[in-house]
């Protein structure tokens, strides 16, 4: 079936990773009506599979000076207005017997230079600063870095640009994009829950879709240039250090070690790959190796510290127009008006960049799509605090105990996720109270609030709002404690069950890669539990 | 500590192995770190469910094409009959009720509603002949308010396709009051333990008459008698309808109780179990095991004649994995498995994996190798072994209690 819908957009945004959901909000704050379609869930491309680092720039200072001042200033701006998205951690830059010490003034001058503050660090001071830190580091440097969760970020700009007018569409997958002649009018989507096509039309379209902006572009009849490299990281199931650790040397393999809520995340590796297998996210035992070789290196604790599982993203970097071969990679923002570079009308696309700069780069495709509309608007989002991290005259603390009487594990657990909103939580009976994941406090409330209020279509999509099993059980039983949940919002509980087998497959490619110890055991009690008991398979649903 | 025989492992194999062993009058001493694969079980124990991906009717008949290393060729196709008739009435004895015959499979119904071939039904569950066909119409489910570990609507929808019209109710019970207001305790096994008191029992079959009436059959969470033995039986004779109970999310009840029982008949049979004690190494002369160390009982050493290694698959420890080797933890025994990592797995969850055949490697007559070498003592039992992939055959407890009882022959001979 076809579907045209006749309303039109000033803008529709392709792509739910933070540069996507930011753009949105934007838009949506400067008033422009706005349409948001991602072909899976938010933050499913690059934005998902990162280390979650706020970088204070510190990593480029020396290689790339532009790219270390963006960051440091995004940096600041994002402690304003993300903090429930944010831990303040700081970073030390740590210089081991291998590494020339010599760096570590280069590295420091640098920084300043892009005004990132530094302090040399004693190593034994460092050491007590940091214990989990190698005790053969011959130098440390203190930086402004932390850790981001790059879920909780995209959710916040997607749920802020809801709350400005902004629709949002998710598991609607771009397959088109509409042209009359030489100016861009719109989408064409593929619907995948009801496996339908529909037709959108806007002012202007704006590829914010990450490495997949290449086949977006394709579809518009124009060609970016773009280089997929690989990165693999690994996700420990405990948090190891407190401050962020980094090699002080050029950028290379595994030598950022990131801690974030209960878990530290060590990466990455980085490799090009064709353009073909951006959607073949595997790790391999080389990558997992080097991971946990390097990553010994600076911490090395890690050697014992149980992995829960490996992943890879692909950044999206683009090569310069007259650069075919890729040689001279720019890490840097990327924003194309296609009607300059190529001459077709109402087509944008915004890559490269970072996590950190998504701000950024929104504001930069905002201003760019404002101008196209001849609208006149200042951006706001560098001022006004996402919906979660607003400053109110009661302390977040109060807020939530206030209107949400939960038990203390889930109650605390629910503000740290999903910030002041946590009072959106309803607190209904003592139901609402029952714990369904354990080892990362998620309460039905919560569940309910994820399924009712934040897109969620899916147990993985759930995974993503609550950290349901995420932790270090894996998903053995709260996937299934969630499933009976999601089962009575969905029409079909024959779905639920699809569904479950679908969670537990991508568990799986998580853990095989990294499946010895304890993850080797559980994965074989999780299937005595669910195929054995259960007799949950595939084709039986 | 000197006994005739000591077992390594308390679960389904080594409790099989220890009762056989004392029922024929040895001094036998069971040591067992932990919990066991029987917590978990379903209500069924399995003897072979399927061969390459198709279903089995007779698992005596379907056997003869299992491959020659597989642990029911080994023990001897010759012997199996009669060791299934051997196991049915060990458990029998120890006072566990089983119905099902080890020539024709079994259905009975999971939690998802499909239907799987199984060989021996604890008597709380119920078996079913034909997997097309569902004995009744009209189907209550009725659940316990605030429980979250059983899946009504799977069930209902499993339901469906026997043209069951199912309804879902929910029942309150002033006795979960307190496990209730305490998030993560309204668990199977603290509702099982308020069951456990008669009084709960009768109120609760009041309420569920009153809610069945018009209905066929009542599903309910199998959640009754854990110390209590005879509570699932009183529940049946009290609500006026068939009664048929499905697994809840584990541990499983029933389970818990199995466990339990069949440690009692060991320890009644005079068997010295030492629970929550992990055997860490032994002492070897001249190719056999003299003796072995545990953690609790440092210095002092136990003693047999003849030892069983019944230490469980991965999940129990009994096979450790790290990410360059496989390992017998105990002895170092050799390992039936490969030793690069990405042979383990395949990519899919639901495909055959290759760790799940991994185990103990053994000579003909189930001794251990160590070092190519049998060591002449120490027998090997249970998913300890290697050889089969118990899982995706459905032959978990099957391979567990007959291997078990032909190590316990070898002993006896
Ligand atoms: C291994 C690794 C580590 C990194 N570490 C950091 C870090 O620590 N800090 C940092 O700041 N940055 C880091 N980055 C960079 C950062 O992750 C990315 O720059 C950023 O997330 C890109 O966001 P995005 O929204 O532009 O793209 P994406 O997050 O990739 O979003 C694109 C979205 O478009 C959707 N899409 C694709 N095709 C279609 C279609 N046809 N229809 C609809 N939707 C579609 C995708 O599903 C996806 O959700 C890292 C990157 C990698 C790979
Ligand atoms: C979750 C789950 C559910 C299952 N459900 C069924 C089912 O419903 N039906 C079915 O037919 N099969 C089922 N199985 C298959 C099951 O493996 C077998 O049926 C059987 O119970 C295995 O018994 P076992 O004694 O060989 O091993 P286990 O039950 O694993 O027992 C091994 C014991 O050895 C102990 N041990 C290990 N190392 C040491 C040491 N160093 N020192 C002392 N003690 C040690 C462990 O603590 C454990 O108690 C299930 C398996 C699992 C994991």
């Amino acid at each position: 079936m076809n579907k045209n819908r006749s309303k039109e957009y000033d803008v529709i945004i392709i792509g739910g990773g933070a540069t996507g959901a930011g753009t949105a909000r934007d838009c949506a704050m400067r008033g422009l009506s706005v349409l948001l379609v991602e072909r899976h869930d938010f933050a499913t491309g690059a934005t998902g599979r990162n280390h979650g680092l706020l970088h204070s720039g510190a990593r480029y200072a020396v290689t790339d000076h532009e790219s270390a001042a963006e960051c440091i200033e995004e940096n600041m701006i994002l402690r304003k207005i993300a903090n429930h998205c944010i831990e303040e951690n700081n970073g030390l830059f740590l210089t081991l017997p291998e590494d020339d010490i010599a760096f570590q003034s280069q590295f420091v001058d640098a920084c300043t230079s892009a005004g990132i503050s530094t302090e040399i660090i004693d190593p034994k001071l460092a050491l007590r600063m940091e214990p989990s830190a190698n005790p053969n580091l011959i130098g440390a440097v203190k930086v402004p870095d932390g850790s981001v969760d790059p879920f909780r970020l995209t959710m916040s700009n997607a749920l802020d640009a809801k709350l400005h007018g902004a629709d949002i569409l998710t598991q609607h997958e771009v397959i088109d994009i509409l042209k009359d002649q030489d100016r861009v009018n719109g989408v064409e989507l593929f619907d995948h829950a009801k496996k339908e096509k529909v037709k959108y039309y806007g002012k202007i379209v704006c590829n914010a879709a990450g490495i997949w902006g290449h086949n977006i572009a394709k579809f518009a009849g124009v060609n970016i240039n773009m280089f997929p490299a690989k990165g693999s990281l690994l996700i420990f199931g405990h948090r190891v250090n407190k401050m962020v650790l980094n090699r002080c040397r050029k950028p290379a393999n595994a030598d950022i070690l990131v801690p974030g809520d209960t878990i530290c995340l060590i990466g990455t590796t980085s490799e090009r790959i064709p353009i073909e297998e951006i959607d073949n996210m595997y790790v391999s035992k080389d990558d997992v190796d080097v991971l946990i070789r390097e990553g010994v290196k600076l911490s090395p604790s890690l050697a014992t510290t149980r992995i829960l599982r490996a992943y890879a993203g692909v950044r999206p970097l683009v090569a310069a127009d007259n650069d075919p071969s890729g040689r001279s990679i720019s890490r840097g923002i990327v924003l194309l008006d296609h009607k300059e570079r190529d001459g077709l009308e109402g087509f944008i696309t915004i890559t490269g960049g970072k996590l950190m700069t998504y701000r950024l780069m929104a504001e930069e495709a905002t201003d760019l799509i404002c101008k196209k509309l001849d609208f006149d608007k200042k951006c706001e989002t560098a001022n006004i605090p996402l919906p979660g991290s607003e400053k109110s005259d009661e302390t977040l603390n109060n807020v939530s105990q206030k209107v949400y009487s939960g038990s203390g594990i889930t109650q605390k657990s629910a503000k740290d996720r999903h910030g002041s909103l946590a009072h959106k939580i309803a607190k209904g009976d003592e139901n609402e109270d029952s714990m369904v994941c354990e080892c990362e406090g998620v309460s039905i409330g919560e569940v309910k609030y994820a399924i009712n209020e934040l897109h969620v279509n899916n147990l993985i999509d759930l995974r993503r709002r609550t950290r349901v099993g995420m932790g270090t059980c894996q998903g053995e039983l709260c996937a299934c404690r969630a499933a009976g949940l999601l089962c009575e919002s969905m029409e079909e509980p024959g779905k639920a069950k699809d569904d479950l087998a679908n969670f537990l497959q991508e568990r799986w490619k998580g853990m095989s890669p990294i499946a010895w110890g304890e993850t080797i055991n559980e994965i074989q009690f999780t299937s005595w539990i669910y195929e054995g008991i259960y007799g949950l398979k595939p084709e039986n649903n | 500590m000197k006994f005739d025989n000591i077992i390594i492992g308390g679960g389904l194999s080594g409790l099989t192995c220890g009762i056989k062993l004392a029922e024929q009058g040895k001094k036998c001493a069971i040591v067992s770190s932990g919990q066991s694969a029987i917590h978990f079980f379903s209500g069924s124990f399995d003897l072979l469910g399927k061969v390459n991906g198709e279903e089995v009717a007779n698992p005596l008949e379907s056997m003869k094409t299992l491959s020659e290393t597989h642990p029911y060729k080994r023990v001897g196709l010759d012997k199996i009959e009669r060791l299934t008739n051997d196991a049915l009435h060990l458990l029998v004895r120890a006072g566990l009720n089983f119905t099902g015959q080890a020539d024709r499979n079994h259905f009975t119904l999971t939690p998802m509603g499909i239907m799987k071939p199984t060989w021996l039904t604890l008597s709380d569950f119920t078996c079913f002949d034909h997997k097309d066909s569902f004995p009744w119409k009209k189907a209550v489910i009725l659940n316990f308010s605030g429980f979250l570990d059983f899946h009504t609507l799977f069930i209902k929808d499993g339901l469906k396709k026997f043209d069951v019209h199912a309804q879902i109710k929910n029942v309150s019970m002033k006795q979960f009051e307190a496990i209730r207001r305490n998030p993560s305790e309204m668990r199977s096994t603290n509702i099982a333990k308020e069951f456990d008191k008669e009084n709960a029992i009768d109120e609760f079959a009041k309420k569920a008459n009153v809610l069945s009436d018009g209905f066929d059959v009542v599903i309910l969470p199998a959640v009754f008698g854990l110390f209590n033995k005879t509570i699932a039986d009183k529940l049946k004779e009290k609500i006026e309808k068939p009664v048929l109970l499905l697994p809840a999310i584990p541990p499983s009840v029933p389970g818990i109780r199995t466990q339990i029982t069949l440690r009692e008949r060991f320890q009644e049979l005079g068997g010295t179990y030492l629970l929550g004690d992990n055997v860490e190494g032994g002492v070897f002369e001249n190719g056999r095991l003299l003796e072995i160390r545990t953690i609790n009982h440092g210095d002092i050493k136990f003693e047999a004649d003849q030892f069983i290694l019944a230490s469980g698959s991965f999940y129990s420890k009994g096979i450790v994995a790290t990410h360059d080797k496989l390992y017998e933890p105990i002895f170092g025994l050799d390992i039936d498995g490969d030793s690069n990592r990405e042979k383990w797995f395949d990519e899919k969850i639901f495909n055959d994996q290759a760790f799940m055949h991994y185990g103990v490697k053994t000579d003909q007559n189930f001794r251990a190798l160590m070092n190519g070498e049998p060591v002449e003592n120490l027998y090997v039992a249970g998913s300890v072994l290697g050889g089969a992939n118990p899982l995706k055959e459905g032959s978990g407890a099957g391979i567990s209690l007959l291997t078990s009882l032909h190590a316990a022959e070898q002993i006896l001979k």
